[in-house]
C-alpha cells in the first residue's frame, strides 16, 4: 500500500504488509560474487580479525581451502534476502544459520528464501517464518530460518 | 599446561585443559564486557557494502527517524559492537567470547552456528554491553575438520539503557586441524 508524506526530505519505499504473505510464497533471490576484496571487507567491517578469515597459510593449516567467510557476512546475506522482500519496516526478530561448508574467495553465493507460515502469535505480533538456503557452486553451505515481523496493513506510522 | 605456539595465531588467549576440566564451565557467566566504542554510523554502513544492503533504515536518515527515530543498524552486526579493538594503548582486552576460556585440547576455532533473537534495534550512538554464559561443552567429536568439542554459548546484548536489545545463542568447534586439506569424512 502506498504511503505518502509531503515533509521534506521524506521518501518512502516499497513495503510488504503481513496480510499480502503467501504460504509457501518465494523470495526474490540474490547472488553475491566473494572475491579477495569482499573477504578482507567482512573483517574489515565487523572487526573480527579471527585469521581464518585473513590469512590464507592459517586458513589452510585449520583444513580450509582457503581464507573463508565469517560468520557475519552469512547473517547480513540472509537478513538482507528478508528485509529486500519485506520492504525496510520488516523486523527480524529471529535468525538461525548453520555453517555446512565454507565460502572462499572465487565463490558466488547465493540465497534463496520461501515463506513457511504466515501468523500471529500470543502477543499479536504479525509474524512471517521464512526458510532460506546459501549455495555455493559446490551446494548449500549455510541453510538458515528466519522469523520476522512485517506491518499490518492499515497501521498508522 | 604448556601452551601449543600457535594458541596466540588465532587472536585469542585460548585456555588449554581437558573435557573434565571443560565441564566445569558449564553455567558460567561472564563479567559485564562493555564495547570500546559506541556504535557508529561508519562502521554500520560500511557492513552495509559487505553484502550490498540498501534498506533505508541503515541509510536514510529522515526515513528512519520517521519510522525507528533515529538510524538503525543492520542486526547483523549486533555479536560484533563488542569486539575489543585490535590494539589499545592501554593494552589489547581480551575478547568478551567466554567461549575462549573453556580449557580443552583443541588449538584452532571455528564457528558453525548461531541463533539469535533480536528484542529491539540497535541504534547509532548506543554503547553495547555484552554478559556471555557457557550454556554447553560437548564430548569430543569428529568432523571433517579434525576432533574436538562444540561449545554453546548464550550472549545477552544490552544497550546504554540496560535494556536487552539481542540474545545470541553460538556454536563453536573447538578442534585440532588434521592437518592439509580436509578430507569429506562425513
Amino acid at each position: 500500500m502506498k504511503q505518502t508524506d509531503q515533509r521534506p526530505g521524506w521518501r518512502d519505499y516499497p513495503q510488504k504488509y503481513w496480510q499480502q504473505v503467501e504460504d509457501g510464497e518465494q523470495l526474490p533471490g540474490l547472488e553475491l560474487p566473494i572475491d579477495y576484496k569482499r573477504i578482507v571487507l567482512n573483517a574489515a567491517s565487523t572487526w573480527d580479525w579471527f585469521p581464518g578469515h585473513h590469512n590464507p597459510e592459517y586458513a589452510r593449516a585449520q583444513g580450509q581451502e582457503n581464507i573463508y567467510a565469517s560468520t557475519i557476512l552469512f547473517h547480513g546475506v540472509v537478513d538482507r534476502l528478508v528485509t529486500d522482500w519485506a520492504g525496510p519496516r520488516a523486523f527480524i526478530v529471529r535468525r538461525g544459520i548453520r555453517m555446512q561448508q565454507s565460502v572462499y574467495p572465487g565463490d558466488t553465493l547465493s540465497a534463496q528464501g520461501q515463506v513457511t507460515r504466515r501468523y500471529r502469535d500470543d502477543a499479536g505480533s504479525t509474524l512471517v517464518d521464512i526458510e532460506i538456503e546459501l549455495r555455493t557452486e559446490r551446494g548449500v553451505c549455510v541453510p538458515a530460518t528466519v522469523t520476522a515481523r512485517l506491518p499490518e496493513q492499515g497501521d498508522v506510522e | 599446561m604448556k601452551e601449543p605456539e600457535n594458541s596466540e595465531a588465532t587472536g585469542h588467549k585460548l585456555a588449554f585443559g581437558d573435557y573434565e576440566q571443560a565441564k566445569a564451565w558449564i553455567g558460567r557467566r561472564s563479567q559485564m564486557y562493555v564495547a570500546d566504542v559506541p556504535v557508529d554510523e561508519s562502521r554500520s554502513k560500511y557492513y552495509c557494502t559487505l553484502a550490498e544492503d540498501g534498506n533505508p533504515s541503515y541509510w536514510d536518515q529522515t526515513w528512519a527517524a520517521m519510522h525507528w527515530g533515529g538510524l538503525i543498524t543492520p542486526p547483523g552486526l549486533l555479536m560484533t559492537w563488542v569486539m575489543p579493538l585490535q590494539w589499545d594503548p592501554a593494552g589489547k582486552r581480551e575478547s568478551p567470547m567466554l567461549a575462549m576460556k573453556v580449557p580443552l585440547p583443541g588449538d584452532t576455532i571455528i564457528n558453525t552456528g548461531t541463533e539469535t533473537e533480536f528484542f529491539q534495534p540497535v541504534y547509532i550512538g548506543d554503547r553495547i554491553t555484552v554478559i556471555d554464559e557457557i550454556v554447553d561443552v560437548s564430548p569430543e567429536k569428529s568432523t571433517r575438520l579434525g576432533t574436538g568439542h562444540f561449545i554453546v554459548t548464550d550472549g545477552h546484548f544490552y544497550n546504554s539503557r540496560g535494556e536487552l536489545v539481542g540474545r545470541n545463542r553460538n556454536t563453536l568447534y573447538r578442534f585440532k586441524a588434521r592437518g592439509g586439506q580436509a578430507e569429506e569424512t562425513s
